[in-house]
């Protein structure tokens, strides 16, 4: 009864007052564990962790700014936002502070933050030169401090309601999946078949793609590269083509790939690179085991005999891709922990036959890896 | 796609404005104003982590993303003063100029990830001697543990310079990105009518986007339905209009009232399109509609009437103003105009908190493009919201957004 988006009058869905109230207490505790007094957040999964609320969405990244300020004394959250529209009912109207282009006006605003004039210790999660000097003086007490562990920390394991909203967000991006896999025939361009995503997902309530690289069509003769930005090439009918959706559901990131021929008939060798390719993903999700390190994906898949592939291994996902990166030779010390949830995926090509991708997303329960996503061939 | 002589024949410091821009030649201008900007802060260097300043600075076009996936999987530009083209790193080779040297077109580097910061101070390192003075957009925890040896400054004193003004080539890419969204729009408002969803108009905008060959969405469309009383609107810091709030599945019933904004990356590019709509099959605007959005129509030509070189943005405030009887004609948290490049709103801004003396200083010159995005609010009966987009040249300015405003008509 968990899966959808709509509200239902009996509340059976995800229990939204009750995943904020666990998160701010995650975030709270995490503060006061690695001593910090407040902390200023402005990567936007943070300010969403943080606050719950739901903000306008823009593609990429923007350099740091305080979005969100957290006080450990009065255990309020404060935010940018100039409405109450799309705020959490905790957030009270005192908790809001304007959006200002001056930054003198932003600095007066912070300023009147009751207890941030008290912290000893303020952490952000980034900076720039300019913040670097200038929050100081809204905390003069305050040393700056590094929060950007604590954040990874608190968004690390996922509560009940957190899976339930990933959980969403796969199913989502799976109606994506059959969407692309309805349009992918001999002559579609990269770019239709992510116009054709990009409106499934709309329609479903989810118009915010966590990637717009979500097809591309694998080359049947030389090198095989993977590829990110879609193309106007037309799709051969021999071709092998991947296709990777995500969609966001409250925040939450959820995402699978899938490999197809475009045609009837597929490249000579299909068989034995998909055989391949699920060999990689059965050993990457076999090690997706608490207690593990990256260093035991590396293993495993080093296993298989496939070279380390141009992409990552895994990484971890909740509201959007976090923390730890396994992969480009990162991660080999990065614990993994109970109730975490990685996105994890198996890259291999053969020159003469093409690419071959597959992702799926992995919880980390007790007994072992769990798929959030429905598996190639999986049995619900 | 080809927009035939829409600048007819403007120029920007005595260069035309050609009709589809030429992209290669658009980046090694940008590359060359680093450098002037470089060697007028006395700085040997940039170090560029967020997304439009990266576009900025190396041309790298990325899919669009979520925040948290373009953060751990981000571009890094460096730009060495002196050097002949910037350096990229990155997760997405295909994303690279093609006329990017190769030795200057490297693998990803992770400045947010503690055990990825090693590979960034090597390659600052060959890059930089100890003590060099850089620029610098963000600086994670990582950097200010690894990079201290460096001089930092922010990054913006460089790129806010060669920002302000825009080449020709940039003109026409803001121009053929601003045409791709309009006619996107078009389709979407053709589907309009009560028991739609503001996420279906996503749908149906961001499907057509995408087929008529934009690199990428920059936002989440917004539909707000504004309500006739700023009081029945959500509540507001300020007592203004809540404006723009963001989309859900909020089903669209007849007459209401719609503020759309939205906007593309078009190789690198953010287009702005702003229009007010009328929920119906069939929508024909009242009386009032059509005093609100003649209103409008007033505002914008008084102070497109005095734009021109030379004119600055307090001139422009008030003859919007006059034109209103007195009345500032933009929301309070907002502006009367901004600038659009890599930033979806960028400098110059006029009429905002930065306050009039900053409005003063803000002079036009030929290149500089404003969005007007001025608002006839009408209490009793919500207001008018559209955006026109203009480029300053040599001896005025030349229109970069399209002429429908359905469904009104322009009658002047």
């Amino acid at each position: 009864m968990t899966l959808g988006t709509m509200a239902l009058e009996d509340s059976a869905r995800v229990d939204f007052t009750r995943l904020r109230a666990q998160r701010r207490q995650r975030l709270l505790e995490g503060m006061e564990g690695a001593g910090l007094d407040a902390v200023v957040l402005g990567r936007s999964g943070n300010v969403r962790y943080a606050s719950g609320a739901r903000q306008l969405w823009r593609s990429g990244t923007f350099p740091f700014a305080p979005v969100c300020v957290v006080v450990g004394d009065t255990q309020r959250v404060h935010l940018l936002s100039v409405w109450d529209e799309g705020i959490p009912p905790e957030i009270s109207h005192d908790d809001l502070y304007g959006m200002f282009w001056n930054p003198a006006h932003l600095l007066a605003a912070l300023a009147e933050i009751p207890g941030l004039d008290r912290a000893r210790r303020l952490g952000t999660d980034s900076l720039t030169p300019f913040f670097s000097q200038v929050l100081p003086t809204v905390a003069p007490q305050a040393e700056l401090a590094d929060a950007s562990g604590v954040l990874a920390r608190a968004r690390a394991t996922k509560t009940p309601d957190e899976i339930a909203c990933l959980t969403v967000a796969a199913a989502l991006a799976e109606a994506g999946l059959s969407a692309l896999e309805a349009a992918l025939v001999p002559g579609v361009t990269e770019r239709e078949l992510l116009a054709v995503y990009d409106e499934c997902v709309a329609r479903m309530g989810a118009p915010t793609p966590p990637s717009e690289s979500v097809a591309f069509a694998t080359p049947r003769r030389g090198p095989v590269r993977f590829r990110n930005l879609a193309r106007d090439r037309s799709v051969g009918d021999d071709e092998l083509v991947v296709l990777s959706p995500g969609a966001l559901y409250a925040g939450y990131e959820g995402g699978l790939a899938r490999t197809r021929p475009a045609g009837a008939t597929p490249p000579p060798g299909t068989a034995d690179l998909a055989a391949r390719c699920g060999r990689g993903l059965d050993a990457l999700v076999g090690a997706c085991r608490s207690g593990n390190t990256g260093a035991d994906l590396y293993r495993a898949w080093e296993a298989t005999g496939e070279p380390e592939p141009s992409i990552a291994l895994a990484h971890g996902m909740g509201i959007g891709a976090e923390a730890p990166l396994i992969g480009f030779g990162r991660g080999a010390a990065a614990s993994l922990t109970e109730g975490s949830v990685l996105s994890v995926q198996s890259w291999v090509t053969a020159e003469g036959t093409g690419g071959y991708l597959r992702r799926e997303l992995v919880r980390l329960g007790t007994e072992g890896p769990e798929l959030l996503t429905r598996g190639e061939g999986s049995q619900p | 796609m080809t927009v035939d002589d829409w600048a007819a024949g403007a120029t920007i410091a005595g260069l035309p404005i050609p009709s589809e821009p030429d992209l290669v030649r658009m980046r090694a201008d940008r590359h060359a104003r680093l450098q002037q900007n470089l060697e007028a802060q006395g700085l040997d260097g940039l170090v560029l982590l967020g997304c439009s300043s990266v576009a900025y600075a190396t041309g790298a076009d990325g899919p669009g993303e979520d925040s948290g996936r373009a953060g751990l999987f981000r571009a890094v530009a460096v730009v060495v003063r002196g050097a002949d083209a910037p350096h990229l790193y990155t997760p997405y080779w295909d994303a690279a100029p093609p006329e990017l040297p190769a030795d200057h077109l490297h693998g990803p580097l992770f400045p947010d990830v503690e055990d990825g910061i090693g590979e960034l101070v090597e390659a600052l390192g060959q890059l930089f001697s100890p003590g060099s003075r850089l620029g610098v957009d963000e600086q994670t925890h990582p950097m200010l543990r690894a990079l201290g040896g460096y001089e930092w400054s922010e990054a913006r004193d460089v790129l806010g310079p060669a920002k302000l003004t825009k080449t020709p080539d940039e003109v026409s890419c803001i121009r053929t990105g601003q045409r791709i969204t309009e006619l996107a729009m078009d389709a979407t408002r053709d589907t309009l009518r009560p028991g739609l969803r503001q996420t279906d108009l996503s749908g149906t905008f961001l499907r057509r986007v995408f087929e008529l060959g934009a690199t990428a969405n920059a936002i989440d469309p917004i539909w707000q339905v504004m309500t006739p009383t700023r009081a029945a609107g959500p509540w507001t810091s300020h007592g203004d209009l809540a404006y723009p709030t963001s989309t859900t599945d909020a089903i669209l019933r007849e007459g209401d009232v719609i503020w759309v904004d939205a906007g593309i990356s078009h190789h690198g590019y953010a287009s702005d399109y702003g229009r007010t709509w009328l929920t119906s099959a069939k929508p024909v605007p009242t009386q009032r509609q059509v005093s609100q959005f003649e209103r409008w129509r007033t505002v914008v030509d008084a102070a497109l009437a005095i734009c021109k070189p030379g004119v600055t943005g307090l001139e422009l405030g008030r003859a919007a103003i006059a034109a209103n009887d007195g009345i500032k004609p933009w929301i309070e948290h907002f502006y009367l105009a901004h600038g659009v490049g890599t930033d979806s709103a960028e400098m110059p801004l006029i009429g905002t908190d930065l306050g009039e003396g900053f409005d003063e200083s803000l002079v036009m010159v030929p290149g500089m493009v404003l969005v007007f995005e001025p608002v006839i609010w009408d209490e009793g009966a919500a207001g008018y919201r559209s955006e026109d987009i203009v480029a300053i040249t040599d001896d005025g300015w030349v229109p970069l957004s399209g002429t429908r405003y359905d469904p009104f008509e322009v009658t002047r």
